[in-house]
């Protein structure tokens, strides 16, 4: 018997003004997948990511989260979807005025309306599987960007997420700082985490993804294990796009 | 020898009558001014169309009409309406909407200084707007505001001598009072000159231990 | 009284003529104030910019004198008690004008100063190299920049000292304000007659801000950015 995807969105399209950014995506995941987006940039990643937690209205498409379509009027439904969907931003959104520690707590406080104490509790225990249990009193501003992105991942956690979507999490740091930041994502993968990946890391792609989708002018033009994607692709698209990536990252990859 | 007891026995008692009616002017209006300060600001930039404008359309015409003109309108204006205002509810009424409307400039400016990636944080973490709002843009809209808001309540401490315009006697009327009553125009409105001068900086000190009090590491305005 | 609309219109149509003569009258005053504080502000803003100790502290001590006491009590204070005091006899408009230039030169020698100080230290010893005395550079270089700087500030200084002039009215100038009551006191239509006071306030401050930003963008000078 075939289980209930986690997550499955159906023809997802979306246009800004004339242009058409998403022309029509599926896919599905079940539980502990772990599927990596690849492509070149404008190619509706980052777009279609929002689209899944309605942070974007999409113009046509449905999303189902364990079979149940989810219908964003109902805001009460939107609000407790949110939740069960992290989001990781590639530049943190960390709340500013908020320490780290405050910035895993208020999710609890606000949203889940947990009492302040057991709140922060818990705020403490996700700052320390990510490793910054020592700098939970520090403001964003204090932090470096791998510190800032990895309290961004305990603040997702905090709301005991089913599904982590991953917007180029990466992108927006430092080279010696990405380390770190990758290594947190591996231990939630080695813990069962369902991840949607879309990075320009395309090593660590290859080492973490079960499935890897490359996607290009809205679409996703081809999907399969890394091996095959990275190396073996059928489309021209493909193969065109893997090939100048992999050459640019075998040396890089090798050393790491 | 007289000058001493003319000063403690007309002068005293005539200047602490009008700087405690001073007081119960401008505590209120700054209250109430600010508390209006923020919902409009905060409705010109998250509300509907419709109280986005009307907000928009209030900040007009309450920033672009003289504080003079305003007061006279609600309490001479609109008597011949046969509304009746106090010379205090008069005034309370006109600093308070008046001061809402500078509030409100300063609040707008420091919401759309907060950053989109703010809100979509809060988003997607299930915050409904208003929670985003209350949580999170808010704390952090007033502190970038707090130089503009804190300049406006400075000027409210003055104006609030325009009290006397409409007949509320505060510390500016009872300095003329008495100034014509003896002819010592000079000493009076040296004295109340001097006792706002000491309201003004007592109020700019507090402001600014409050900016440092509230301050956040690294959370500066933008700079232009 | 009741609520009349058209005697209202008849009131405003009828002092309409009487009360935009005070128009005028709110200009010179307001156009006298900003010249004034714009004068004066100047010396003030380079005294507390390159003065020695004692000039900072005392346009330290002017500044936070004129821009702390109100302007109703600056008002009488001149006309009632210094007029006196120093026996001259002068028009309530002229110490009007007078009163509202240094409230106004106190406010802009600060804007003058922060747009002094935001000139990057290199133009100063660029002058100074070249053999320019201290006053010529200040003069050739540095305020022809900081006038520039300033004229947002500028445009906001207007809007104030045009809405503050209707407080003139205390001393009995014949501005905007002092006609829109004269008509008042005849026709019984307070209400009509302060809203239209009020209108054109704001179509003054609204065509002045104008104006003043035509004018920022024909003095700008092309990919100057501070």
């Amino acid at each position: 018997m075939r289980e209930t995807p986690v997550l499955e969105i159906k023809g997802i399209k979306k246009r800004f003004g004339d242009k058409e950014i998403l022309k029509g995506v599926s896919f599905a995941l079940n539980r502990g997948d772990i599927k990596a987006i690849i492509g070149p940039s404008g190619g509706g990643k980052s777009t279609l990511l929002h689209c899944i937690n309605f942070l974007t209205l999409f113009d046509e498409g449905h999303v189902y989260l364990n079979g149940k379509e989810i219908d964003y009027t109902n805001k009460r439904e939107l609000y407790a979807y949110r939740q069960k969907v992290g989001m990781i931003f590639q530049d943190f959104n960390l709340f500013d005025h908020l320490n780290a520690l405050q910035n895993v707590q208020i999710g609890l406080v606000r949203v889940k309306k947990i009492p302040k104490a057991q709140a922060r509790d818990r705020a403490v225990a996700e700052l320390e599987r990510v490793g910054l249990k020592e700098h939970m009193d520090k403001y964003p501003a204090e932090l470096s960007g791998g510190q800032k992105q990895r309290v961004s991942i305990a603040r997702a956690l905090a709301m005991d997420p089913e599904v982590m979507l991953l917007d180029e999490p990466t992108s927006a740091l430092d080279p010696e700082l990405v380390g770190e930041v990758h290594s947190v994502i591996q231990k939630l993968a080695a813990g069962g985490m369902t991840m949607i990946l879309v990075t320009h890391e395309i090593g660590f792609a290859g080492s973490l993804a079960k499935e890897i989708m490359f996607m290009d002018e809205g679409v996703i033009v081809e999907k399969g294990p890394p091996r095959k994607i990275l190396y073996e692709a059928t489309q021209a698209r493909t193969r065109e796009f893997c090939d100048k990536i992999i050459h640019f990252h075998r040396g890089g990859d090798e050393s790491r | 020898m007289s000058e001493i007891l003319f000063l403690r026995n007309e002068v005293a008692p005539a200047m602490l009558r009008g700087v405690w009616m001073s007081i119960r002017l401008i505590v209120p209006s700054a209250a109430f001014g600010l508390a209006i300060g923020i919902l409009t600001g905060t409705l010109r930039v998250y509300g509907h169309a419709v109280l986005k404008s009307v907000a928009n359309l209030y900040v007009t015409l309450f920033r672009g009409f003289p504080l003079l003109v305003q007061l006279y309108l609600w309490y001479f204006g609109l008597a011949r309406f046969g509304i009746y205002f106090s010379p205090y509810t008069a005034a309370v009424l006109g600093f308070s909407l008046c001061s809402g409307a500078y509030h409100s400039e300063y609040i707008r400016g420091a919401l759309l200084s907060i950053k989109e990636g703010q809100m979509l944080g809060a988003k997607s973490l299930g915050f409904s707007k208003t929670q985003a709002l209350f949580s999170i843009i808010l704390p952090q809209a007033v502190r970038r505001a707090l130089p503009g808001c804190g300049n406006e309540l400075i000027y409210l401490i003055k104006y609030s001598s325009l009290a006397y315009m409409v007949t509320c006697i505060e510390l500016t009327g009872e300095a003329k009072i008495l100034a014509s009553l003896y002819f010592k125009y000079m000493e009076l409105f040296l004295i109340a000159g001097a006792i706002y001068l000491v309201l003004v900086s007592i109020a700019t000190w507090i402001l600014n231990n409050v900016e440092d009090w509230l301050a956040v590491p690294g959370f500066e305005p933008p700079r232009t | 009284m009741h609520f009349s609309v058209s005697a209202g219109l008849k009131a405003v149509v009828e002092g309409l003529p009487y009360i935009l003569g005070g128009v005028w009258v709110t200009l010179v005053v307001v156009a006298g104030a900003l010249v004034m504080g714009l004068v004066l502000g100047t010396f003030l803003s380079i005294a507390h910019v390159y003065g020695n100790r004692l000039l900072r502290m005392l346009t330290g001590i002017y500044v936070w004198f004129f821009r702390g006491v109100p302007l109703l009590v600056l008002l009488f204070l001149f006309y009632f008690g210094l007029l006196g005091a120093l026996h001259l006899d002068l028009s309530p408009f002229l110490v009007s004008i007078v009163v509202l230039g240094l409230i106004s030169s106190a406010y802009q020698s600060q804007i003058l100063r922060g747009a002094i100080l935001s000139i990057p230290e290199g133009q100063l010893k660029a002058a100074r190299a070249i053999g320019m005395s201290d006053t010529k550079a200040i003069a050739t270089i540095i305020l022809p920049q900081a006038f520039r700087l300033a004229i947002p500030g500028w445009s906001n200084e207007y809007t104030i000292i045009m809405k503050n002039s209707a407080v003139t009215y205390a001393l009995g100038v014949a501005e905007i304000m002092a006609r829109a009551n004269h008509v008042a006191a005849r026709t019984y239509q307070h209400f009509w007659l302060y809203l239209l006071a009020g209108f054109i306030f704001l179509a003054l401050t609204y065509i002045g801000t104008k104006l003043l930003s035509l004018l920022q963008k024909k003095v700008a000078i092309r990919g100057y950015a501070r």
